[in-house]
């Protein structure tokens, strides 16, 4: 397998906190990896770097051989719309958008012309089985709902990369299942390269691999 | 992004309604107050209108000791008919017309008489108003006006004496009482010089020569006419000391330029509000809308501090927010400039109820004053309805200022949100 992510060296400081501490490893196209830890281990920190939402301080991130470290705040912007998606915990939806409008935001700066954008959005909204909910805002949406519609709308730029932090963090136990398996179900059937931040032992034993962090730095891997 | 900012608007109507609201307000404030400036403005060159001219000069004269035979109206002094071409030589200067305005003290009846030339522009404005028969074609034919006509039972080619002479009725005309100078009669200018020629009693109190006349009315470009105005000043009233005064305190002698400024300060209301005062109020308003609407997007924005986290986290740049956020707000300026523009239209219709007073000096009204006791105590004040209407040109200027003061804020307010990072609001939710 091509290696799609390498980490060299990588720290962030938060404050006076060493959140991630020099760390470095690599992820392959087409892998399910979970990034594991305690609370306050660095795991969303680290998340937020791979995924280009924020920069380091030292080391370097190769994606895809583009070294997104040096990037412009715009150009880490372009580099997320083109290459990632991203899934949150709280779902991080948009209230006054339906579930197609919400779906399609990350093609709202793009040249796409409306009809295709809906279309795109509707495909999307039916891979994660919201072809009855296009027309519905996100209060009217249960937990599982919104965060299918945050999973659909990570992937209608076809990213190579899904990051999801803890993607179930807010659903109870059997929706959560479900998301996972819808999860498992991209990586598998499609081949999507899923990053998965979580604290929780089930969902990280169903992924390819586990990288564990400690204190900002890896403690297994 | 039009279709998401609709939304955000539409959905979040009660957050923008105060945005729109201000904005139509100040639509409305700024249309009203240019277009009560504009009217009482224009309101002043309505007594102009019907004499299609800029600046009318009279000089004057000494009052008759007695109303008997032809005198010159008003007290009016003659004037020497050489001053047209030095008149005609000033810049800014089109055209000029004169006439000569006598009363007239037949036993009968009281007549005013006009002498004109037909083809200037005194002359083609009193031809246009005839409505039955035809122009004089020989100075023993006169026009006579339609109500005095009718007071006094004359018909077309009838045969009536002014001041001793006979003439014969070639035509009836409609001219508005509200008229500066209007006239119970309108004959060639030539006979009615030699009418004052011959008249003893206007020899008692002027000294006129044949070719003299009394009423000179001059078009001037309209950006001219404060200049052109000033001009005539200093050539005619050149004399440091005049002898005497006439009984509204005017030096007999000096000459009186009116133009339609001359009749701003005789407009009374307290809706003609001068140009210092709506500039001031202008800032006002402004700079209320600035403070108002920048604390209104200040506020929207920060409270949708994590949707623009969101955008960011999925792609969207500095410059697409700023887009989607002037987009937002232009919608709202559309918005809250069209109601803004139908309130104004409804409230401009409602006052275009209102009237104008103007006092028009009694020298120029065609009523003998002095046959009053007092003259100033006769009614010169006419009333014209408010010319107040919308002109399309009164918008450019709320419409850049909101415009600017939207833009501007937005550009203020973006700086703060090109520096969010949107972990720093999606992180801890």
């Amino acid at each position: 397998m091509n290696e799609l992510i390498t980490v060299k060296e990588l720290s962030k400081t938060l404050g006076k906190v060493k959140a991630v501490n020099n760390i470095s490893f690599s992820i392959n196209n087409g892998e399910l990896v979970a990034i594991q830890g305690h609370s306050g281990s660095g795991k969303s920190t680290l998340l937020s770097l791979l995924s280009g939402l924020e920069k380091q301080d030292e080391g370097e991130i190769l994606f895809d051989n583009m070294k997104i470290g040096n990037m412009s705040e715009d150009d880490l912007a372009l580099f997320r719309r083109k290459n990632v998606g991203i899934v949150f915990q709280s779902f991080n939806l948009i209230p006054t958008l339906n579930v197609v409008e919400n779906i399609a935001l990350p093609l709202f700066p793009t040249n796409i012309n409306k009809k295709e954008m809906m279309a795109k959005a509707q495909k999307s909204a039916e891979s994660v089985g919201l072809k009855d909910r296009l027309d519905h805002y996100p209060n009217e949406l249960s937990g599982g709902e919104q965060q299918r519609v945050a999973i659909a709308r990570a992937l209608i730029n076809d990213p190579k990369v899904l990051f999801a932090d803890e993607p179930t963090g807010n659903l109870d136990s059997k929706t959560g299942k479900k998301i996972l398996e819808l999860l498992q179900s991209l990586n598998k059937e499609i081949g999507l390269t899923v990053v998965m931040v979580t604290h929780d032992d089930s969902i990280a034993k169903v992924c390819d691999r586990i990288i564990k962090l400690k204190d900002g730095g890896i403690q297994d891997e | 992004m039009l279709r998401y900012a609709l939304k955000e608007l539409v959905k979040r109507k009660k957050k923008y309604a105060l945005n729109i609201l201000v904005i139509s307000l100040v639509v409305v404030l700024l249309i009203t107050l240019t277009s009560l400036n504009t009217a009482y403005k224009d309101a002043s060159k309505l007594p102009f209108e019907s004499i299609h001219s800029s600046i009318i000069v009279q000089k004057n004269g000494n009052v008759a000791e007695n109303t008997t035979g032809a005198l010159v109206s008003c007290s009016l002094a003659p004037i020497k008919k050489d001053l047209i071409s030095n008149i005609k030589s000033l810049d800014g200067v089109s055209e000029v017309s004169y006439g000569l305005s006598l009363w007239v003290f037949d036993e009968d009846t009281f007549k005013r008489v006009l002498g004109v030339n037909w083809d200037d522009s005194l002359g083609r404005k009193i031809k246009s108003k005839i409505y039955v028969g035809s122009l004089p074609q020989s100075d023993e034919k006169i026009i006579v006006e339609k109500t005095f006509a009718q007071e006094n039972n004359i018909i077309l080619n009838q045969k009536i004496i002014i001041s001793g002479e006979a003439f014969i009725v070639a035509g009836l005309s409609e001219t508005s009482g509200k008229d500066i100078v209007s006239s119970d009669i309108y004959a060639n200018l030539k006979p009615v010089q030699e009418m004052a020629y011959n008249s003893k009693n206007l020899q008692d109190t002027e000294t006129f020569d044949r070719s003299d006349i009394n009423i000179i009315f001059v078009d001037a470009k309209q950006t001219k006419v404060a200049d052109v105005s000033e001009e005539l000043d200093s050539l005619l009233n050149k004399q440091d000391s005049f002898s005497g005064k006439t009984p509204t305190g005017q030096k007999i002698g000096s000459y009186s330029i009116y133009t339609p400024e001359s009749f701003e300060n005789q407009i009374s209301s307290i809706f003609n509000i001068s140009d210092k005062i709506v500039l001031l109020l202008t800032i006002v308003i402004l700079i209320g809308t600035a403070l108002i609407l920048f604390k209104s997007m200040a506020h929207a924005i920060t409270e949708r501090k994590k949707e623009f986290g969101i955008m960011k986290a999925v792609g969207f740049t500095n410059k697409d927010l700023k887009k989607q956020l002037t987009l937002e707000i232009l919608i709202q300026v559309i918005v809250g400039f069209l109601i803004g523009i139908l309130i104004s239209l409804m409230v401009l219709f409602a006052l275009s109820g209102l009237t104008v007073s103007v006092n028009i000096p009694w020298e120029l009204n065609p009523y003998p004053h002095f046959l009053a006791s007092d003259p100033s105590s006769v009614n010169t004040i006419q009333t014209y309805p408010l010319p107040i209407q919308f002109n399309p040109q009164q918008v450019i200027l709320p419409m850049l200022s909101i415009l600017i003061i939207s833009f501007l804020t937005i550009h203020i307010l973006l700086k703060n949100i090109g520096k969010l990072k949107p972990m720093e609001v999606l992180k801890y939710e």
